[in-house]
């Protein structure tokens, strides 16, 4: 009983990180109708974009608070450094393709990407911890907890408010709900559809290589940290269902807790269990949790 | 016909002649196998750089019997069936001599066969797993190091000696059969020398686990007296950082059996029980005594930047011990030695190395000491160092050849730990 409240903390916690990097898949699926499998390179070239400017920052002697408009910063760069360049270069090409290429296509992008993050930053890890450490910890059901974990919690709350938000009340947000609903009617209407997908992409981009960020200061940076977010990032897509913001919000929050479970209670299947849960759901629904058949809604 | 004959006799001889002869080579070919790659890099690398500075060092002295190593990297990074398609292709060449591999166990356990196969003498350097030899006699695989039993009985007899009344413990490990392997040797030994220790968690994170706070929150709530952890390279550091940060060293006594590996890149606390799975701690009292040992420290700062991690020395000392076995078989040979020459030189082979020595017994197993410590600052550093130290010696804290490991452990007893060197008395 007296572990109720760590694992629902715990569970939270890891909930929140599992979001970060579901919710910019399942935008870019839902606008562009592509799986983006360079998703995990976004996210793991936000965290190395993250931790060599905090660690520049440190070194520098700054104040460590400035740690957290640099991480929001790093997210922003890799976004606008890579999103409309991806996107008009690569992506834009696989509009209307099977799914077999666009899957190929961001596949080889991910390659490519992993194997320039070695070439560039090698392969040792990286650490630049000033955010989690200036924040502190906190003492909740007997056990201490960082602070910054209770912080990407509420972080992960804002950002469903901010994206449901931005989709419904800002220009930019119901020129993507017109061209999801349909595209065709859209560009008829005068949308210039083209940069909307940019737009799109670009703010996929951008969350993924947030959720990076975020994760640096208690995770630290290694190769192969893309390969793990993306597999972990589809699995919580399909449990909400592609295309649907609040579906893997209340997705990653079950695999967080899952997860923790099984760490409190059947430590062996941990590795499996956002791959149990997915496998429980798409037997039941096959389109996810929220998912509908034909459904192209956001 | 009878021409022919001639002819096919003439090269059949001429054929079998460099085989035999055992001309003097150019160089001596040396496949090194580590992770220079990944997170398991951060473990890897000082290994590859170690045998970069040993092979150079050893080359200036002109080499072994006149003859310069040319190594080989290999990256073991690639995966089992990649090493194992390395190994072949490397032992195929005529101008390789000798395999220095592997770091992982299980790219050990991989390659031990294949290396009886092709008759290629594989000395490993790190390779730590007790299923090496258990079950198998390998006729070309030597390891001139020690395995998980002593390492992961020294480390239980240290806290049993220090921390008689701790009796819950939690493990986290790496979930592969060197995590596996340890929780068990380490369990079983507590056990042994306290029937009333208790295990109030046990974890096993994949390997390349970027966060822990789930299994720290886990341990944390279970309070136990210990935290029992052989997880190593970049999950060591990430499980130090976090672990560290949310006061988990405060409220337990911490083992991390490799944490000697990461002593100058993380901010370790003061108390934590760590040793060198070995004798192969650069500052302990006999590599200090060693003038070739602070030689080659000096030199590995002065390449590297840092000060060699364990890894590193057992990388050095395995080197070294290929050159002792090369110099026994040039002196038994008439010309310079073949691969089953050296073979058979690295039976039995004793040698003096940069941190004390190694005898390689009749089962090809190493027999090394073992030291265990715990962390403590020091002036001379901007990182803790290793105080409070026990030399355990490896024949007593070894199980006899031929005898069940785990049956070997069940056997231990409170005076087995008091008739341990104590605590600090390796000074």
């Amino acid at each position: 009983m007296d572990v109720i409240i760590p694992m629902l903390v715990d569970g939270l916690a890891a909930s929140a990180v599992i979001f970060f990097i579901a919710v910019g898949l399942t935008l870019v699926f839902s606008v562009l109708r592509v799986l983006n499998v360079a998703h995990g390179s976004f996210y793991s070239i936000g965290a190395y974009v993250a931790v060599s400017i905090g660690g520049l920052a440190a070194s520098a002697g700054l104040n460590p608070w400035l740690s957290f408009p640099i991480l929001l910063l790093s997210a922003a760069l890799t976004a606008a450094a890579l999103g409309p360049f991806i996107e008009r270069t690569f992506i834009r090409w696989t509009y209307g393709k099977p799914e077999a290429v666009q899957i190929l296509v961001t596949f080889a992008l991910f390659l490519i990407f992993e194997d320039l993050q070695k070439l560039v930053f090698g392969v040792q890890s990286y650490y630049e911890d000033s955010a989690m450490q200036v924040l502190g910890t906190s003492e909740i059901g007997g056990i201490i907890y960082l602070n910054y974990q209770l912080l990407l919690i509420a972080l992960a709350v804002l950002l469903i408010v901010a994206l449901r938000v931005m989709l419904s009340h800002t220009r930019l947000g119901k020129l993507i709900v017109a061209v999801v609903a349909d595209p065709e009617i859209s560009q008829t209407l005068g949308i210039n559809a083209s940069r909307v997908y940019s737009a799109a992409f670009t703010i996929g981009v951008f969350l993924a290589a947030l959720g990076g960020a975020l994760a640096t200061p208690t995770s630290g940076v290694a190769p192969g940290l893309g390969a793990d977010a993306i597999v972990l990032g589809f699995a919580v897509a399909a449990i909400g269902g592609l295309g649907q913001i609040e579906g893997a919000a209340i997705a990653a929050v079950i695999v967080g807790i899952t997860r923790v479970l099984a760490i409190y209670y059947a430590p062996a299947f941990e590795p499996v269990m956002p791959y149990l849960v997915m496998l429980a759901v798409l037997l039941v629904r096959p389109y996810g949790l929220f998912g509908a058949a034909q459904a192209r809604r956001i | 016909m009878r021409r022919f004959a001639a002819t096919l006799a003439a090269a059949l001889v001429a054929g079998s002649v460099p085989a035999l002869a055992q001309d003097k080579p150019a160089d001596i070919g040396m496949g090194v196998f580590t992770f220079t790659s990944g997170p398991a890099a951060a473990y890897g690398m000082p290994g590859r750089n170690a045998a970069e500075l040993m092979i150079e060092q050893i080359n200036a002295d002109g080499g072994i019997g006149g003859v310069p190593i040319k190594p080989t990297y290999v990256d073991e990074a690639q995966g089992g069936e990649g090493v194992v398609s390395e190994f072949r292709r490397l032992a195929e060449d005529p101008e390789m001599d000798v395999m220095v591999a592997a770091l992982s166990s299980g790219n050990c356990m991989a390659l031990a066969p294949v290396a009886d196969q092709l008759q290629m003498p594989m000395v490993t350097w790190n390779c730590d797993t007790h299923q090496l030899f258990l079950n198998e006699t390998h006729d070309y695989v030597f390891r001139p190091n020690s395995s998980t039993i002593p390492e992961f009985v020294a480390y239980a007899a240290y806290l049993s000696a220090t921390d008689p009344e701790a009796t819950r413990i939690a493990i986290i490990n790496p979930d592969y059969a060197f995590g596996h392997d340890a929780a068990q040797i380490f369990t079983g030994a507590m056990k042994a020398f306290n029937p009333d220790v208790e295990v109030v968690a046990e974890l096993f994170p994949k390997l390349g686990t970027a966060s822990f706070n789930t299994e720290i929150s886990r341990i944390a709530a279970a309070r136990p007296d210990v935290i029992f952890s052989n997880l190593w390279g970049g999950d060591l550091e990430n499980f130090i950082r976090q672990a560290s940060a949310r006061g988990l060293f405060r409220n337990s006594k911490v083992i991390l059996a490799l944490g000697e590996s990461v002593l100058q890149r993380t901010d370790l606390p003061d108390g934590v029980i760590v040793g060198v799975l070995g004798d192969g701690w650069w500052m302990s009292p006999d590599a200090q005594a060693n003038e070739e040992t602070k030689a080659f420290v000096a030199a590995y700062k002065e390449k590297f930047g840092e000060y060699p991690v364990f890894p590193a020395m057992k990388m050095a000392n395995t080197i070294l011990a290929v050159k002792a076995a090369y110099e026994k078989a040039i002196e038994a040979s008439d010309g310079w030695p073949t691969r089953d020459d050296l073979r058979d030189a690295l039976e039995g082979l004793q040698v003096d190395n940069l941190t004390g020595s190694v005898t390689i017994r009749e089962d090809h197993d190493g027999l090394v000491d073992q030291v265990v410590g715990v962390t403590e600052p020091t002036d001379d550093y901007d990182f803790p160092i290793i105080g409070e130290m026990a030399r355990y010696p490896a024949e007593k804290i070894t199980p006899p050849v031929g005898e069940d490991p785990m049956a070997w452990i069940g056997t231990l007893s409170p005076d087995f730990v008091s008739s341990l060197p104590a605590p600090g008395s390796y000074k």
